[in-house]
């Protein structure tokens, strides 16, 4: 029978989870473990399987993080870790598979990539970075009357821990806040204090609607430089398209009913 | 000439992107620096575009001139002096909010400050040094600053705004002196490749101040085209006479981090893609360039004496010599390989390394199992990601085609080329002939968008193309 592991969609329940299936000893082919996916409940079960909800232990967590970091390397961690930040349906198990591999083939197993499952890793791994790399450029600020800089994204990793220190490094002495829609997480940066990232799910819709509301003159500086900044013979719409996908710009000021 | 004195922000900077959007090298790139803690900005090596303008331009920089106002009178130059159009001018306090509000919000990633020549290239020079001066001594910025230098200018000076800046460009503007005489007569080759070569020798000098080593091995000079190049030599020899260089900086900053780069304007002239090449290789042989950029002309000066544009301009010409820049940066092509005298000019339907490929069928296939690096590289549909990932991964197993494709190499192109554990992926015919028509018939050796004219449309019915102009867009909007 099939023993299929309910986690929590984070890094700590993933790992909790892949924690308590090694420990379980029911063998790697007989386990499954499946992340909660994301907004919508869970509705795809399968028959013939065992399902064990998994409570999210720190603890055990730590352990997994510990034994990653000293058995295969820190860099195979950071990565385990963005793969678990992916919106990828199935990354729990696929980190498990990968961990099976990686324990087993020490710091190399980066390295194997034309190994199925580490090819899967590296290319999600891949694209979370891409979007996160994306999003330094794409993010948008804007300033409120009390001078609190604000953002809204809806990216479709949750990328938000990895472009925060960014922007914490570049404005250390702004307040400001990136708020990831889809998730109803916010970062938030205080001058003088590291950046804290919460879950705000009051954070209503009609409260967001005030913030681009807000129009400064910079907003149409912007917006001018942008209209200008094109030569016209050249025009190109596919490959702006290509460089800048239709799903960052809602949230990007120069796409705002430009004039 | 229309010169007005007070003019608002908002109408400057429409004047003044307008006037500088014919700049090419929009990049971030070269230099990580983290932030210091006070003041606003940080930087990172591998660049970030922040925005994509309608043209598919990578927007990074706050891209603006100083001022559109020109003694000079370049044909090709919107701005050149015989020109009747608005003029504006900056002054340093607007260029340094525009940049510090500009960043506050994400929008930019740092500025980018050119000028057209104002009084006299020492004063235009003033100008931006005291731009940029306030940008980084009272307003703190830590970001991102490409500022041109200007030719002419006196060599302290350009020496200045090199402490200020991360990156510096001076403009080629055309591949070889006679067509810079032809049309930019107030302007000088000589006068161009000397703040080059200064910048140059500040960079390895402070470098050297530093400690750190120098990346750029010599290497020995070829007798190559450029050998020819009697103002490069020149230049060369000169050394001894350049300016004597400080190594204390005036501000707690390195001298020119990121590097330099130049610009060439591609089909205002008769030069042959050869002559353009060799001169780009030249310039990255001997003056440590970064990046030489390409200018498709436009003539937006509708001047008759130089080519039209109608038909727009020359972008297949200019993707394919950026193409080539790579392959000579990176993939260890030299301009000799790819041109010579009897094939002056790219192929228009195969991209250059395919071109050259085929002309090479007895290199081939390269077995992807045993092959070096330098010589995966040389296989169309593998470049330096792919040839890498093959590296690495074919430590710990035999490498078959579904792999290759898992690794990102393009095998539609490649697979004509190479051999898994000795076997093509199908039977293949390594013969010239053949190869070309199946590359040729790939969709992706013209690059997107820039295919004007050869698109082909299904035929319709309703298709009333000659009846009216009006329900002719109207038709096409629909059928998009």
């Amino acid at each position: 029978m099939k023993h299929i592991y309910l986690c929590d969609n984070s890094i700590d329940g993933i790992f909790t989870a892949i924690y308590q299936a090694w420990a379980s000893r029911y063998g790697h082919t007989n386990i499954k473990i499946e992340e909660k996916s994301e907004g919508s409940s869970y509705s795809n079960m399968e028959l013939f399987a065992e399902y064990i909800p998994v409570i999210t232990e720190p603890s055990l967590a730590k352990k997994v993080a510990k034994s990653i970091k000293e058995k295969i390397s820190a860099e195979t961690f950071e990565m385990v870790c963005r793969v678990a930040l992916s919106d990828f349906e199935g990354k729990a198990d696929l980190i498990y598979r990968f961990l099976i591999l990686g324990f087993a083939a020490g710091c190399g197993i980066t390295e194997q990539i034309s190994n199925v499952v580490v090819n899967r890793m590296f290319r999600i791994n891949k694209n979370v970075n891409n979007e996160a790399h994306h999003l330094l450029g794409f993010i948008r600020f804007s300033e409120q009357s009390n001078g609190l800089l604000i953002s809204v994204i809806h990216p479709r990793n949750n990328v938000l821990t990895i472009v925060t220190p960014h922007f914490a490094d570049r404005l250390p002495n702004e307040k400001f806040m990136i708020y990831d829609e889809n998730r109803k997480l916010a970062a938030f940066h205080i001058p003088g204090n590291s950046w804290v990232i919460a879950q705000v799910p009051e954070l209503e819709r009609k409260t967001l609607e005030e913030f681009p509301a807000y129009e400064d003159e910079y907003r149409a500086l912007w917006q001018t430089f942008f209209e200008h900044i094109a030569i016209k013979e050249r025009i190109n719409p596919r490959l702006q398209r290509g460089n800048l996908p239709l799903r960052f710009r809602g949230d990007m000021t120069e796409f705002h009913n430009v004039r | 000439m229309v010169v007005q004195e007070s003019m608002s922000v908002q109408k400057k900077l429409e004047i003044l992107s307008d006037a500088a959007k014919y700049d090419v090298a929009c990049t971030s790139s070269g230099i990580n620096r983290k932030g210091n803690g006070k003041g606003m900005g940080n930087s990172i090596a591998a660049g970030i575009c922040h925005t994509f303008s309608a043209d598919g331009r990578c927007v990074s920089l706050l891209k603006v001139l100083y001022t559109n106002e020109c003694i000079f009178d370049c044909k090709y130059c919107i701005n050149r002096s015989s020109n009747d159009i608005v003029r504006a001018s900056f002054t340093p306090q607007e260029i340094a909010e525009l940049t510090m509000e500009f960043y506050r919000r994400n929008y930019i990633e740092g500025l980018f400050l050119s000028s057209g020549i104002i009084i006299s290239p020492n004063h235009t020079m003033e100008l931006l040094l005291e731009a940029l001066r306030l940008l980084r001594e009272v307003h703190h910025f830590n970001g991102y600053i490409h500022c041109k230098a200007i030719p002419g200018a006196d060599p302290v000076l350009i020496e200045l705004l090199g402490w200020y800046t991360d990156r510096m460009s001076v403009n080629l503007e055309l591949p070889t002196a006679e067509s810079l005489k032809d049309l930019a007569p107030h302007k000088n080759r000589k006068n161009i490749l000397k703040p080059i070569r200064q910048i140059q020798l500040g960079r390895r000098g402070h470098r050297e101040f530093l400690g750190l080593p120098d990346y750029k091995i010599q290497q020995p000079r070829l007798s190559g085209p450029e050998a020819g190049d009697s103002d490069i030599t020149e230049i060369i020899a000169s050394d001894g006479r350049m300016i004597p260089f400080r190594n204390r900086s005036p501000v707690k900053r390195n001298f020119v981090p990121a590097g330099q780069s130049t610009q060439m304007i591609i089909g205002a002239t008769k030069e042959s893609d050869y002559q353009i090449m060799s001169v780009a290789e030249a310039l990255y042989d001997n003056f440590d360039l970064k990046r030489v950029f390409y200018s498709a002309f436009t003539n937006v000066n509708r001047d008759e004496r130089l080519p039209s544009t109608e038909a727009g301009p020359p972008l297949l010409r200019e993707h394919r010599l950026y193409q080539a820049d790579w392959l000579i940066r990176f993939y260890g092509f030299k301009t000799m390989e790819l041109l010579d005298e009897q094939r002056p000019n790219f192929n228009v339907v195969l991209d250059p390394k395919c071109d050259w490929a085929l002309r090479h069928l007895e290199l081939f296939p390269v077995e992807v199992n045993r092959a070096d690096y330098y010589t995966l590289l040389r296989v169309p549909g593998i470049g330096t990601n792919s040839a890498g990932r093959i590296i690495m991964a074919r430590k710990s197993a035999v490498i078959d085609f579904n792999d290759l494709k898992r690794l990102g190499v393009v095998l539609k192109r490649a697979v004509y080329f190479i051999t898994c554990s000795g076997r093509t992926m199908y039977p293949i015919r390594l013969e010239e002939d053949f190869i070309t028509r199946q590359l040729v018939a790939l969709k992706d050796q013209v690059p997107q968008g820039i295919d004007r004219g050869v698109t082909y449309r299904q035929l319709s019915l309703f298709d009333d193309v000659n009846f009216q102009p009006d329900s002719r867009i109207k038709m096409q909007q629909a059928f998009v």
